[in-house]
């Protein structure tokens, strides 16, 4: 119930803020433009494509590529997932940050809620948002599904994965602003650990080594498996890891202030 | 017949802060229905003693105990108990009068018919009806402080906390704050009232409490003293570093 007003109160405050909107208009242009140009290129590969049943159809093509350009590469680098780590930590940024610089945290304190309240109505928030835009993006693919073969599962399989990045994501955005004093600061700091995530391994990959420790720490590891469609508990319990840790440190952080003072 | 218990007690508490002692073994209780005024210099440890009262802040050492319960024990009593009207009314820019309300109606756990009729009631107590649409960030300071109290007042607290409440606002606003701060009182709420003006200390107060270097000076009742007294009991203590601890 706590945690529901904290995440009410949160909601309220991005709804209101034009920050949010603004993020959701011009990211959303961008993945509609995007989608026209995958949309084309896969109807003008349709002789190519039709020569060999087994290839890539619409999901690997189109839809699965408007999420992430990880194992695409293509006409236009940036998916959602890409555009993530620079949206989420913008959105994260004054989560516990703000409140701090405002001097609203201590109200929240004088609730009587304790910490872990706090931080996990602040980040259920952000996830409803981060899946109302993710469902908005996925909506543009979906829209023409009636006319070409869908694979559902594998779309199904590349949407859990890109929730989950979007879940570690918000996760690590609120860390960073439990221990951060200014919004901005715990954005960049985000924003770096967003990318140091997704390319930890890539020193190691040009290397050529595939399965080692440092492989398993990078984000886009987990994710590349999730986006060919494969969906195993490793990679989940990386994510769900990763989100824990996250949040547990931003509670302890929270919790220390209200000791610290 | 058994004494009442106490609305709040505070019981040897102490607290460091950037690495000196802001409040040192303070003892104070406060009754239903009383108004104890909190005098000090700025750095007497006034603002964080009242972070402790409302929760905000975890004490080093000491116990506080709300209706008889152990608080730090139990923070969620603070809930229900107490309302506090931090230093300079902090709130949400971006939030109207009315959401400020309803946010801080859910937050205290009321439910959606009596945070309704209780949000109504205390726009109208506190003369927000016409500002209720407003947004806070557009709010003049008084208007704040105004807000910030009804937000303190919405869940009707047991113990009412106020830092500095009379900031900012005009002679008008300051003479219905004092009006309010009685009512509430006989309505049988505890106030603790943290203020730089004497005048407001003996215009609302029961007794009187003076910090100083994070210590308890003085604490007595108001009643049979003047104004002048109370003056000079303050700047006896506030420029001599004075003693002399009174029974209340």
């Amino acid at each position: 119930m706590s945690v529901l007003a904290v995440t009410r109160l949160e909601l309220r405050r991005l709804f209101v803020r034009p920050l949010a909107w603004v993020l959701a208009a011009l990211t959303l242009a961008e993945l509609a433009w995007r989608f026209v140009l995958l949309l084309g290129a896969f109807l003008a590969n349709q002789i190519k494509l039709g020569a060999s049943p087994s290839g890539p159809g619409y999901t690997d093509l189109v839809a699965v590529p408007m999420l992430s350009s990880l194992l695409t590469g293509g006409l236009i680098p940036f998916g959602l997932i890409e555009m993530a780590l620079v949206i989420v930590p913008l959105l994260t940024m004054a989560s516990l940050a703000g409140e701090r610089t405002q001097g609203t945290l201590p109200l929240l304190f004088g609730t009587g809620l304790p910490a872990w309240q706090i931080v996990l109505g602040k980040y259920f928030a952000l996830l409803l948002w981060l899946l109302l835009w993710l469902l908005l993006a996925i909506a543009m693919p979906l829209s023409i599904a009636h006319g070409v073969h869908l694979d559902a599962g594998k779309l199904a399989a590349a949407m859990l994965g890109t929730l989950l990045v979007l879940a570690a994501l918000a996760a690590i955005g609120v860390a960073c602003s439990a221990f951060s004093s200014h919004p901005a600061i715990a954005g960049a700091a985000s924003l770096m650990i967003g990318l140091a995530l997704i390319c930890v391994n890539s020193g190691a990959q040009l290397a050529g080594i595939n399965n080692g420790a440092i492989n398993w720490l990078a984000l886009s590891t987990h994710l590349e498996t999730l986006l060919r469609g494969i969906v195993s508990t490793a990679d989940l319990m990386w994510f769900v890891l990763v989100v824990v840790f996250a949040l547990a440190l931003a509670t302890r952080r929270l919790a220390a202030d209200k000791e610290r003072g | 017949m058994t004494a009442p218990t106490a609305v709040l007690q505070l019981q040897d508490i102490s607290r460091h802060r950037a690495g000196r002692p802001a409040v040192q073994r303070l003892n104070l209780s406060l009754d239903s229905g009383q108004v104890l005024g909190l005098l000090g210099i700025n750095g007497a440890g006034k603002s964080t003693t009242l972070s402790m009262i409302a929760g905000a802040l975890t004490p080093d050492d000491g116990q506080i105990r709300l209706n008889g319960e152990d608080f730090l024990e139990r923070p969620e009593l603070a809930r229900q108990v107490i309302g506090w009207l931090p230093e300079r009314a902090p709130l949400w820019p971006e939030l109207t009068v009315i959401e400020h309300l309803e946010a801080h109606g859910r937050l205290r756990g009321l439910a959606s018919a009596a945070l309704c009729q209780a949000r109504d009631a205390t726009l109208e107590r506190l003369d927000l009806t016409a500002l209720s649409r407003r947004l806070a960030g557009v709010l003049s300071q008084g208007q704040r402080q105004r807000l910030g109290l009804a937000c303190a007042l919405l869940h009707k607290p047991k113990l009412l906390v106020l830092d500095e409440p009379a900031n900012a606002l005009d002679p008008v606003q300051v003479s219905a704050l004092r009006t309010l701060i009685r009512e509430v009182a006989d309505e049988g709420t505890a106030v603790i009232l943290s203020t730089h003006l004497l005048a407001e200390v003996t215009a609302v107060c029961d007794r009187v409490a003076i910090l100083h270097e994070g210590t308890l000076r003085h604490d007595a009742a108001i009643a049979g003293t003047g104004h002048e007294a109370l003056e000079h009991t303050f700047f006896d203590i506030a420029l001599r570093g004075g003693t002399g601890k009174q029974a209340a």
